[in-house]
């Protein structure tokens, strides 16, 4: 399930990028979900574990990727147990937050009202403890904790 | 600083082309749009000038500062475009808020956060877009949109909620009654309580009236209720202010040079938003005349049939129609 807390978080990982770049594994780049992410946001090709295909900067490594996908792989591979701040990501990420969180609790900080759309989701609101399930009651929820 | 200013960016393969218009900026939006990538060619450009084979074009300095001692760097930074990147924690800071505030920079700051430290309009926050190759070459050109276009979407309005009790609510209160309008007027006490106030007129179609020079902090939560099927319409002026002076009631030619071109002459050391230099100016211009201006407590002259009617005249048609306010010919 997803659990968002909104606002600042103690230790929070505000800047995923910078994390990212002195944590990610190999392995966590060449993995099918990467792959996934890294074609749907940033429009690039992962072409081995160090290099990504970007249309638009050529040959990159992980270390340029976007700072939504890296923060989404933080998501799905980083066991530290950290709080990453969501807020690094764009709506064009929401969908791949979600999806991450259908096979793991994956607790996330956001400081700005991501757009999950209308719903049907599973969402537990960290400051009130609340369960919301669709579009509306998720904003209803944010726009008065953000 | 003051005016607006052109950048214009690029290296072999992007090109990023954009207009700043005052103090504060913020750019927001989709990932993978460029956003880090424009900080980085801005970096290497001030670490290395045209050896880095970055081109910068501006009549200003360009500086990217980063949370590293960032208050002594902005102490020396003078007349310059400031850029910082969404991974700067320090721009939610009330000290980085007042350090800007005295600054004759202009502010470029990428963020999704809120900032309600900062007033910055809903007309000065961008998302980044692909436009197409440069010229016919190997290059992707990159411009700035507004994110928030047009606010006056809907079609029933029912209440009226305001960001404040000062003159402007006040203002609207008598235009409503002296045109029997069977509309309310409320205030949320606030701007940034406007987006409960909409929770809590959640079955009705508020018109809501906010100084749109500083709303910006307050954009994403409104757009978002709107999103999710909220009835609500924005009317977001740049302030009240803003529209007696442009009602020509101060019928001076420097007011309309001014209003034409708002950037040539706020000094953004001296005015944090465009709302309190319109406040100044309509202080300064009605000073010792029967208009002259409070903005805690509306002035009864303003209420006079030919004086609120001409600024009556300066609403849009379709706010003025959801009013049910009609001009007194």
């Amino acid at each position: 399930m997803l659990h968002i807390y909104f606002g600042d978080v103690v230790g929070e990982v505000y800047n995923p990028s910078s994390y990212f770049i002195n944590q990610y594994e190999d392995e966590w780049i060449t993995d099918d979900l990467s792959k996934e992410m890294i074609r749907d946001v940033d429009r690039s090709d992962v072409v081995s574990a160090r290099v990504i295909d970007s249309p638009v900067l050529g040959a990159i490594t992980p270390r340029e990727l976007s700072g939504g996908v890296k923060t989404l792989i933080l998501m799905a591979f980083d066991e530290s147990g950290r709080v990453f701040n969501g807020s690094a990501c764009g709506d064009n990420c929401a969908k791949w937050i979600l999806k991450i969180a259908e096979t793991k609790e994956l607790t996330i900080a956001l400081h700005n009202i991501m757009d999950f759309g209308k719903g049907p989701f599973q969402i537990h609101v960290l400051n009130t403890d609340k369960v919301v399930t669709d579009g509306l009651s998720y904003v209803t929820e944010a726009v008065q904790l953000v | 600083m003051k005016g607006a200013h052109q950048v214009v960016i690029e290296n072999k393969r992007l090109r990023y082309d954009f207009t700043i218009h005052r103090n504060i900026t913020v750019i927001r939006g989709n990932s993978a749009t460029g956003k880090t990538t424009l900080i980085g060619m801005l970096s290497l450009y001030q670490q290395d000038g045209e050896a880095s084979g970055v081109r910068l074009s501006c009549d200003k300095a360009c500086v990217v500062i980063n949370s590293v001692r960032w208050q002594e760097n902005l102490a020396v930074i003078r007349d310059s475009i400031v850029f910082i990147d969404e991974d700067d924690h320090f721009v939610k800071s009330q000290e980085f808020a007042e350090a800007i505030q005295a600054s004759d920079n202009y502010y470029v700051i990428i963020t999704r956060d809120r900032l309600p430290s900062l007033p910055y309009s809903v007309t000065e926050i961008y998302g980044i877009r692909v436009s197409g190759k440069y010229a016919g070459l190997k290059q992707v050109y990159n411009e700035f949109y507004r994110i928030y276009g047009n606010t006056a979407d809907a079609e029933k309005a029912d209440i009226c909620v305001t960001e404040d009790s000062n003159s402007g609510y006040q203002f609207l209160k008598y235009a409503l009654a002296e045109h029997s309008s069977e509309m309310t007027c409320v205030s949320a006490s606030g701007k940034s309580n406007i987006p409960a106030k909409i929770l809590a007129l959640k079955d009705r179609h508020p018109l809501v009236f906010a100084d749109g020079a500083a709303f910006g902090p307050e954009m994403e939560r409104v757009d978002r209720l709107r999103e999710q099927g909220f009835h609500l319409l924005l009317f977001l002026p740049e302030s009240f202010e803003w529209l007696i002076l442009k009602s020509a009631l101060i019928n001076e030619g420097e007011v309309s040079r001014i209003l034409e071109q708002p950037e040539d002459f706020i000094e953004s050391r001296e005015y944090f938003s465009w709302e309190r230099f319109f406040t100044d100016l309509l202080r300064r211009k009605t000073n010792r005349t029967y208009l002259h201006y409070d903005k805690a407590e509306i002035n009864p002259a303003y209420l006079q049939d030919s004086v609120s009617s001409q600024i009556v005249a300066e609403f849009p048609e379709k706010v003025k129609k959801l009013l049910g306010i009609y001009e007194k010919k």
